[in-house]
């Protein structure tokens, strides 16, 4: 099966290809696994599908959609073609996302437990955060160890038409997704072990032991030198459940829910059948407004009533820390490249994509005058949704954008169309191009750590610039290619 | 003057709650016309305490109690001595609400909140309000005299939690009901306004009269309007008085949720019968305070609410 037909042909379009250069040549650090491909009949791929789904199906690999006409579980799409980073390009991509997380995590240590001193400087506006939904006045001065504030963070990178990558979003609050890094590569393995010949593929499946590693290390300093860490969860029914069991297992600890926690004088047990446990640290898989019913919404029966104050006792560390929406909302993304100037004395080695802010008169003009050219996002939002695409809306859909920007201007940004590049997927008939993007996921402790590759989404539909899972988007294995000095790291093979 | 205040509620519940988790937000704050001389919270059954400043500056107290209980009270007693304010410049013209800087600087105090939703109606109202009024605290004024009149007082007719403009609707309130009306007015014509949270020195809301020097009353509550270039102009519309030494001030938000004097929630299949008193002795400024101490960090305290969502977005 030729894999990259169609690629070449547009080779010279407003799209980068990953696979292919701009003479339609497949690139270096792709040739060995495209020669594999397109050795396979249509029937072998279909073959490998069926295999494919038969697996995770087995396993219960699955993703929920909420509010879906099929059915809310859907056996978790990935497409056989991987994504290949060469080894130089992860070191920039590497360098770039611990500066950005590190940067992020003195911006919100300074924000809930510092001087603003972002603020007094005159960086950031007092009346940005404070109007951020995900600001948490309950957060102000709960210390965390390390500052590791964004214990999980999940930057979401795009390429731009010339190749270069930038940041989408920082996704600093529930990153999801890592079990699926794992689980594709656990899959590709037994699929196509023939595929990795001769290629040093970095692992990932030491991933539960950096978490657990990371957790531990903002553990209270007083509680010695296991600290106990447990995963809460909401429960079975959210669409993320099979991810946190996952991670529950792969770090061998607890799985809990709200209600199997208990506060006691400020202190966090969870009950166990040996009787109730003291817990150090927990990785909360909750929203910050269902984690405290005593101080968030009264009605949530997923938390543990007492928590805030046990946290605020320095009894236990939650991960990730409870605020970091503000960090989420997009308008205060927009200054990210300004706090990695302000609190490193650096320039970002990974840029933004070009973000208007709408409350700027001139700004707004701009966006109002092209915005059928122009992404517009709300906020506050995540996961897709409430996105308006100048270039595919229809009338209405813009007229509708330009009223909500007028009428609550502080609560929109617009950006320039980042043309996603395209790597090959199955289409069903044959491999076409699609459009692509990259979570790496990077995790704070003692050191800020990046996991080798990360979840490459991919819009199955074509044409499409959707990858959201929650919005009907595949994923891709991704390989990060190892130096000859790295190769004790190689995996799979 | 001053005051010894002894605010205590007690939750009878009629059938074991399993928890208790509650916090507490009922100490005296200090400032320019007010300086608390002693705090103590006492919890039976007894309870740890967390004490530790909010976002907005109020005190808060934390506890929980974890062993089967029907009964759970909590006493919070203050010794305070405090002041008039200071008399406010009143020529700040309205104009100088529109500056870009105060506005940014007050933002949290012009927003729409849970209990300070007005709607066209009540902006309509605000604009009628002060279009006689060149300045600020004339506009202020003539809200908190609006707001005096608009309402009723009558207590039990309104929830906490009810929308101001079914407040309205209902023409009664109590105090609660008129901070927040005047709230959401002042915010409504782009004056920053925030709620207040305290215990008034008079045994009937309404009057705000002084007649004696001991008073049994309920908690109470207040408004402050944001006056450029002079601070915070404090107003109590319950009673259309300016507020003055028989006000003390426990602490302020962008509404009722930001400061309540007790919330948290129970666990159990019993409903609490709750009981709130606040009682406040005048002293002769000559005697020190007979039963407080300085505030402390560690005390002992009970209470509750009912506990009453598990599809959540994920990144």
């Amino acid at each position: 099966m030729s894999t990259t037909g169609d690629a070449a042909k547009a080779g010279s379009s407003r799209y980068f290809d990953e696979a292919v250069d701009e003479h339609g040549h497949t690139r270096g650090h792709y040739r060995p696994v495209q020669e594999w491909f397109d050795r396979l009949s249509p029937e072998q791929v279909r073959a490998l599908e069926e295999q494919r789904n038969e697996s995770f199906r087995r396993q219960g690999i699955t993703f929920t959609v909420y509010g879906g006409d099929e059915g809310t579980e859907r056996t978790w799409p990935m497409d056989l073609f991987p994504r290949i980073i060469d080894a130089g390009e992860w070191a920039m991509l590497e360098r770039g996302l611990i500066q950005r997380v590190t940067a992020l995590n003195r911006f919100l240590d300074d924000i809930y437990a510092g001087e603003q001193a972002i603020i007094g400087d005159g960086i950031v506006p007092r009346w940005l955060i404070t109007s951020c939904t995900g600001f948490e006045r309950e957060a102000m001065n709960v210390a965390v160890p390390l500052g590791a504030r964004c214990l999980v963070a999940g930057i979401d990178l795009v390429r731009d038409a010339d190749g270069g990558y930038r940041v989408l979003e920082d996704n600093l609050r529930n990153p999801s997704g890592i079990s699926y890094v794992i689980e594709n590569r656990a899959a590709m393995t037994k699929l196509l072990p023939a595929a990795f010949a001769d290629l040093a593929v970095r692992s990932v499946d030491h991933y539960g032991r950096s978490l657990l590693r990371a957790l531990r290390s903002i553990a209270p300093p007083a509680c010695g030198d296991e600290p106990t860490v447990a995963v809460l969860t909401p429960g079975i029914f959210n669409s993320a459940y099979f991810e946190h069991a996952f991670l529950a297992r792969s770090m061998g600890v607890e799985l809990v829910e709200g209600r199997d926690l208990v506060v006691d004088d400020h202190v966090v047990a969870m009950r166990t059948t040996r009787g109730l446990e003291r817990v150090d640290v927990i990785y909360r898989r909750i929203d910050d407004a269902f984690l405290d019913p005593v101080v968030f919404n009264p009605h949530s029966t997923l938390g543990v009533p007492g928590l805030m104050a046990a946290a605020r006792a320095g009894t236990v560390s939650i991960a990730n820390s409870v605020g970091n929406g503000v960090g989420d909302d997009k308008a205060v993304y927009a200054y990210a490249p300004d706090m990695v100037r302000y609190y490193l004395g650096e320039e970002p080695i990974i840029p933004n994509a070009d973000t208007y802010l709408l409350w700027e008169e001139d700004q707004r003009a701009e966006v109002l005058d092209r915005i059928d050219q122009l992404v517009v996002k709300p906020v506050a939002e995540s996961g897709g949704y409430g996105i308006v695409i100048g270039p595919t809306a229809t009338d209405a859909e813009l007229a509708e954008a330009r009223a909500k920007i007028l009428a609550d201007p502080r609560n929109w940004i617009a950006q320039e169309v980042v043309h996603l590049s395209r790597l090959p997927a199955w289409s069903g008939e044959g491999f076409a191009p699609r459009h692509i993007d990259l979570r790496p996921f990077v995790l704070s402790g003692e050191q800020v750590e990046v996991i080798p590759g990360g979840l490459t989404r991919v819009a199955l539909r074509e044409g499409s610039l959707i990858v959201n899972s929650s919005q009907g988007g595949g994923s891709k294995d991704t390989w990060v290619l190892g130096d000859s000095d790295q190769l004790d790291q190689a995996a799979p093979s | 003057m001053k005051l010894d205040i002894c605010y205590r509620t007690r939750f009878a519940f009629d059938a074991p709650a399993r928890e208790s988790q509650n916090e507490m937000r009922a100490c005296p704050v200090t400032n320019e016309r007010q300086q608390l001389l002693g705090y103590r919270i006492t919890v039976e059954p007894s309870a740890r305490t967390l004490s530790f400043t909010d976002y907005w500056g109020t005190r808060v107290d934390q506890f929980g109690v974890t062993d089967a209980h029907t009964a759970l009270e909590v006493t919070a007693e203050a010794s305070v001595e405090t002041q008039d304010p200071l008399p406010m410049s009143s020529e700040v013209p309205l104009e100088a609400l529109d500056a870009p800087g105060f506005r940014h600087g007050h933002n949290e105090y012009l927003i729409r909140t849970r209990h300070t939703g007005w709607d066209d109606a009540m902006a309509r109202e605000g604009r009628r309000l002060i279009q006689a009024e060149s300045t600020v605290v004339g506009a202020a004024t003539s809200i908190h005299r609006y707001v005096a009149n608009r309402l009723s007082y009558q207590p039990g007719a309104t929830e906490i939690g009810e929308p101001i403009t079914d407040i309205v609707a209902k023409g009664v309130g109590v105090c609660q009901d008129y901070a927040h009306l005047a709230v959401a007015l002042c915010r409504s014509v782009g004056i920053p306004a925030r709620y207040v949270s305290g215990y008034l020195f008079s045994s009937d809301d309404r009057t705000g009269s002084i007649d004696g020097d001991l008073v049994r009353v309920q908690t109470h509550a207040w408004f402050e309007a944001a006056i450029p270039g002079a601070g915070w102009l404090p107003l109590d519309p319950t009673n259309q008085l300016a507020v003055g030494r028989q006000h003390v001030k426990i602490g302020h938000g962008r509404d009722y949720d930001d400061v309540p004097p007790l919330r948290g929630v129970y666990s159990g299949p019993g409903r609490p019968e709750v009981d709130a008193s606040v009682e406040i002795r005048r002293m002769d400024p000559s005697r020190q305070p007979s039963t407080l101490m300085r505030p402390s960090l560690l005390a002992s305290v009970k209470a509750p609410r009912t506990r009453q969502q598990q599809q959540q977005q994920q990144q």
